[in-house]
């Protein structure tokens, strides 16, 4: 059985669990960050020296970073494909959207969601939510773009490709108080990720 | 033939380059972005709508995010050797080209920002110092994941190694202080002797 350590409020933990979920792979889960602590310890450096949650065992394999840990567990227990496209270009698609979520749609989602969820109302910085705010709708309107053009984002089938960028749509669309453009491709593909079992289970779990 | 968009200064598309160098894969690469603009033109951002570089095109197949590019032409040009047919020997290279993304880079950009593209009477040295302690850190960590090892995932040089490899070289061009990381070095000096490693990243940084 797999060990995942990681608080389930984690955004990256929570592409794992979607994950296995979707895969029905079986697994134990320890909390650790945040609130939790153990990120701090000598035992969990030696796991992860990023000191960051989710971190997957598997006996003496240990593997750290949430897409990897997706497209390995995918690669090993994915034989209809739901997660893995098998076309090589749909799969190329499917990965690309992993890594645009690691390096734009993440880094610049984070002052909105620290500033509205993880700071108090009296310590925020307006300008640092707003602009955050500004880069994730046009970050929001590309997955719309692309979401016109297909039913998920590498194709007209769910892959591992929509698990990051959905875990990021989710939050956006709870946030209170901010602006929202009408994004109807996007609103379409939500609406019918809000039907998936493993994605209720996972992340629709608040903020 | 396969086609390249982006500057061969940009680290995203030295990963390309390197990648399709040690794949012998021939293609044409137009300048785009930087001091050569393009990225903001409607063209190019009907391709990538991000505006960055690298973009690839193979055979109509428009590609943008380097990593997933390198991931692509491995897979399709040297399944088991350049990507590991093992999933554990895959994954364990793969963490490493996200953890390039997510804690790497991050690290990197202030000091290069600061040293590469800031003139030298404009530096915050203050700032760059800390920056660079930072960094250096994370390199300890990159150090500690070679301990043992020839190249990331082992004994073959790997997919794994290109995004990490391209940070090393930033490392040890730019001038600053380097605490000893053996594992590193001995791991760096062995890139070094990679001819498409020498021909595309080891440049001039601007």
């Amino acid at each position: 059985m797999y060990k995942i350590m990681g608080r389930a409020s984690s955004s990256n933990v929570q592409k794992v669990l979607w994950c296995c979920a979707e895969l029905g792979i079986e697994y134990e889960r320890e909390d650790a960050g945040m609130e939790f602590g153990k990120v701090d310890t000598p035992e969990f450096f030696d796991l992860n020296p990023n000191r960051r949650v989710p971190v997957l065992i598997e006996g003496d394999f240990v593997l750290w970073e949430s897409n990897s840990i997706m497209r390995y567990l995918a690669g090993r227990h994915d034989p209809d494909g739901r997660l893995r496209p098998a076309d090589p270009r749909v799969r190329a698609s499917a990965q690309r959207w992993m890594d645009w979520q690691l390096s734009m749609l993440g880094p610049q989602f984070t002052g909105l969601f620290h500033g509205l969820v993880r700071t108090a109302p009296e310590a925020r910085d307006a300008d640092a939510i707003a602009k955050s705010r500004d880069l994730s709708e046009f970050n929001m309107e590309i997955l719309d773009t692309q979401l016109g053009k297909t039913d998920y984002v590498a194709g007209d089938a769910f892959s591992y490709g929509d698990i990051p960028v959905a875990i990021h749509v989710y939050r956006w669309y709870q946030f209170e108080g901010i602006e929202r453009k009408p994004l109807p491709n996007l609103e379409r593909w939500y609406a019918t990720l809000c039907e998936r079992q493993p994605y209720r289970d996972h992340v629709m779990v608040g903020l | 033939m396969l086609k390249i968009l982006g500057r061969a200064t940009s680290s995203n598309v030295q990963k390309v380059l390197w990648c399709c160098g040690e794949l012998g894969l021939a293609f044409e690469r137009e300048d785009i972005g930087g001091p050569f603009g393009g990225n903001d033109k409607p063209e190019y951002l009907a391709l990538n709508p991000n505006g960055r570089v690298p973009t690839i095109i193979d055979d109509g197949f428009v590609l943008w995010e380097s990593n997933s590019c390198c991931r692509y032409f491995t897979a399709k040009h040297a399944a088991g050797t350049l990507y590991p047919d093992d999933l554990q020997t895959r994954a364990d290279g793969e963490r490493w080209m996200d953890w390039q993304l997510t804690i790497c880079s991050p690290a990197l950009v202030p000091v290069f920002w600061g040293m590469i593209r800031t003139a030298p009477e404009d530096r915050d040295m203050a700032a760059i110092g800390k920056a660079r302690d930072k960094l250096s850190t994370v390199m300890a960590i990159l150090d500690g994941g070679l301990k043992g090892r020839d190249f990331i995932t082992g004994s073959q040089f790997t997919v794994g190694d290109i995004p990490i490899g391209i940070a090393a070289y930033r490392w040890f061009a730019m001038d600053i202080e380097r605490e000893d990381y053996p594992n590193l070095k001995a791991w760096y000096d062995r890139l070094t002797r990679r001819p498409a490693f020498r021909e595309h990243i080891m440049q001039p940084l601007e």
